[in-house]
């Protein structure tokens, strides 16, 4: 069953992913992403990582592509008004992005067979363990990525304001 | 901990400076904070404490932790005089300046990869800010965009780095992975992966080659003041993590990456020091500069080994004490020509201000490494640290980068003292510009001709 859910989940996923790539307009990019971020949180569930799932349809489908769509809208990017790309600079994208390819290929069959370690806990991934690990052992970072999160919002601020002249 | 905490409060205080109106108190109350924290820190020397296994404030986190305290120091009694005449802005700038101090505290002192991650990020997030906060000024949008773009590429390789070290050794802990990388059975290939991806993002925030190409756009375009900080403290702050995260874990597995970073060190050397050669601007030739200072201590990296940590202190030490005279001058200088950043409009300044030419003098001597400067001993010392570990091959192309560097420097001192083609406006002193000079010139001297000051403390 659960084998079946994930060669879907897996099709759908990189689907959407070819989908996003190939589509022409930039709103239909997006939509698919996020249909790809679905079928990735759904993989999160399988591998019973309900928080993190949770979290990733959140804030990756939710905030980050309701701020692409924005900022597509905004600057009215269409299918007419993307710049054309000659046929040298697809060439050498082509070639570029085909070398990649035979890296990545080559070093995974280098890499051999990655032995699966057996987690002691299978529920490792839930909330409840989770909330355990970050307020006991990652407490410390916990509390001092607030100093990050300030310091992004006072940026925020400070480029947003309006310029006194 | 004591003082990341002061730091943090520090920063939350300067960002209600505006509200709640102390604008005026805020600078001598920062420079205070910075001072105690320099204080705690002392206090905890030798103590070797530890706080959930995440921060460990040993003798070389300590160190560190000082000398971006006393730099960061320097530079606030720098933005006394150069933001003396701005507006309301300024307080919520000094507040993003204490929490990328912050963020370099954290790198000096981390004992695990989740730490290591903040630090730079809170240190990095600030800065990509700050670098853009001349807002009308289209150069000053185009340093942040750049650096803000680069850097989260970096970010990147530096997660994945750190997913793969994980992946293999199943910990965070520094003192985990050192054990793991010290039993050596059967470690992975996607383990020396990690390894090269965190070189590449550690690399990218030294500004090394083949890394730099942000650099010299970003250094220029920023406001004087951050780029101060950007190559005095970042650096600092990057190398101590680089040496910290390495010495800590991977010196058994040394034979593997060696290659890398001898590379990046030739490359840093060659491509900073020919580069510099052709500037026309004093702003970007100190970027580059300060790209080739990278390499001399990417060449202490190389060597690694306990000897590597003083050496790498005193060189940081010597270089910030260097750069901060440097720029001062340029911001002194620019403010005074209405911008102006070129060779050209160094020229005339021997007759007009004596005092600020002679300051630059040193500067510049002390960066080209001149005894008896302090910029001298530091190349001393890594050489020959350098040599005693056999690396002579590498120390000779140091010092052939070092002649090239000789030209630059020695060019803004003709420039100076050769006499200017239009009038040049009188200097009005000012007493937080001199300060900041006599205390960066002092220390400068004290290191050339007392360098055990710093040489002996981290053993």
């Amino acid at each position: 069953m659960v084998e079946y859910i994930f060669y879907a989940l897996s099709v759908i996923c990189i689907a959407c992913a070819l989908l996003v790539v190939f589509s022409k307009n930039p709103i239909h990019s997006v939509l698919y992403l996020i249909l790809a971020f679905f079928a990735i949180a759904g993989h999160y569930v399988l591998l019973n990582a309900q928080f993190l799932a949770v979290v990733h349809i959140i804030v990756y489908a939710g905030a980050i592509m309701v701020l692409f769509l924005f900022v597509i809208m905004l600057l009215n990017l269409n299918a007419e008004t993307e710049p054309h790309k000659n046929m040298l600079t697809k060439i050498m994208a082509t070639v570029s992005g085909g070398l990649l390819l035979v890296t990545l290929v080559g070093s995974f069959r280098a890499a051999g067979q990655v032995e699966m370690v057996n987690l002691d806990n299978s529920n490792i991934g839930t909330i409840e363990n989770l909330g355990k690990v970050l307020f006991n052992d990652f407490l410390l970072p916990f509390e001092i990525s607030s100093v990050l999160f300030l310091s992004a919002m006072i940026g925020a601020v400070i480029l947003g304001k309006k310029q006194l002249s | 901990m004591k003082s990341i905490v002061l730091l943090s409060l520090l920063g939350v205080t300067s960002m209600f400076a505006g509200v709640f109106n102390y604008r005026k108190l805020i600078l001598p109350i920062i420079l205070i904070g910075i001072a105690a924290a320099i204080g705690l820190f002392v206090d905890q020397w030798g103590m070797n404490k530890s706080f959930y296994q995440m921060a460990f404030f040993d003798n070389y986190a300590i160190a560190f932790s000082c000398l971006l305290l006393s730099v960061s120091f320097l530079i606030f009694t720098l933005a006394l005089y150069h933001y003396r005449k701005e507006g309301d802005i300024v307080t919520d700038l000094y507040a993003l300046f204490i929490f990328a101090l912050t963020g370099g505290l954290l790198m000096t002192s981390f004992s695990n990869l989740v730490m290591l991650f903040l630090g730079i990020e809170i240190l990095s997030i600030p800065l990509y800010v700050l670098a853009g906060s001349r807002r009308a000024d289209l150069a000053s949008n185009e340093a942040a965009l750049k650096y803000f773009l680069m850097g989260a590429f970096a970010t990147g390789f530096l997660l994945f780095g750190i997913a793969l070290v994980y992946g293999a050794s199943g910990t965070f802990d520094l003192a985990g992975i050192a054990a793991y990388v010290k039993a050596g059975k059967d470690i992975p290939d996607f383990f020396y992966v990690g390894i090269v991806l965190l070189i590449v993002a550690l690399l990218f925030k030294v500004s090394a080659a083949p890394f730099h190409f942000w650099a010299p756009d970003v250094y220029q375009g920023s406001p004087v003041l951050v780029t101060t900080f950007m190559s005095t403290v970042v650096k600092i702050a990057a190398f101590a993590a680089f040496l910290r995260l390495f010495n800590y874990c991977f010196t058994p597995l040394a034979s593997y990456y060696e290659i890398i970073l001898t590379a990046a060190a030739v490359a840093t050397l060659l491509i900073g020091n020919v580069t510099a050669l052709y500037q026309q601007s004093v702003k970007r030739m100190l970027a580059y500069s300060g790209i080739s200072h990278a390499g001399y201590l990417l060449i202490a990296l190389v060597v690694m080994g306990a000897s590597a940590t003083s050496v790498v202190f005193f060189y940081s030490a010597a270089y910030a004490a260097a750069s901060l005279v440097a720029f001062a001058v340029l911001t002194a200088v620019m403010e005074n020509k209405e911008g102006r950043e070129s060779f050209e409009t160094f020229k005339g300044l021997a007759k007009n201000n004596p005092i600020l030419a002679l300051c630059m003098s040193v500067a510049m001597l002390s960066l080209a490494g001149i005894p008896p400067l302090a910029g001298f001993f530091g190349k001393y010392f890594l050489f020959a640290t350098a040599i005693k570990d056999g690396y002579l091959w590498l120390v000779l192309v140091a010092i052939f980068n070092s002649l090239i560097s000789l030209y630059y420097y020695l060019r803004v001192i003709i420039n100076m003292y050769s006499s200017a083609d239009d009038e040049v406006p009188a200097f009005t002193p000012n007493y937080a510009l001199v300060l900041m000079l006599l205390l960066s010139l002092g220390a400068n001297l004290a290191l050339g001709f007392y360098p055990d000051l710093l040489m002996g403390l981290l053993g």
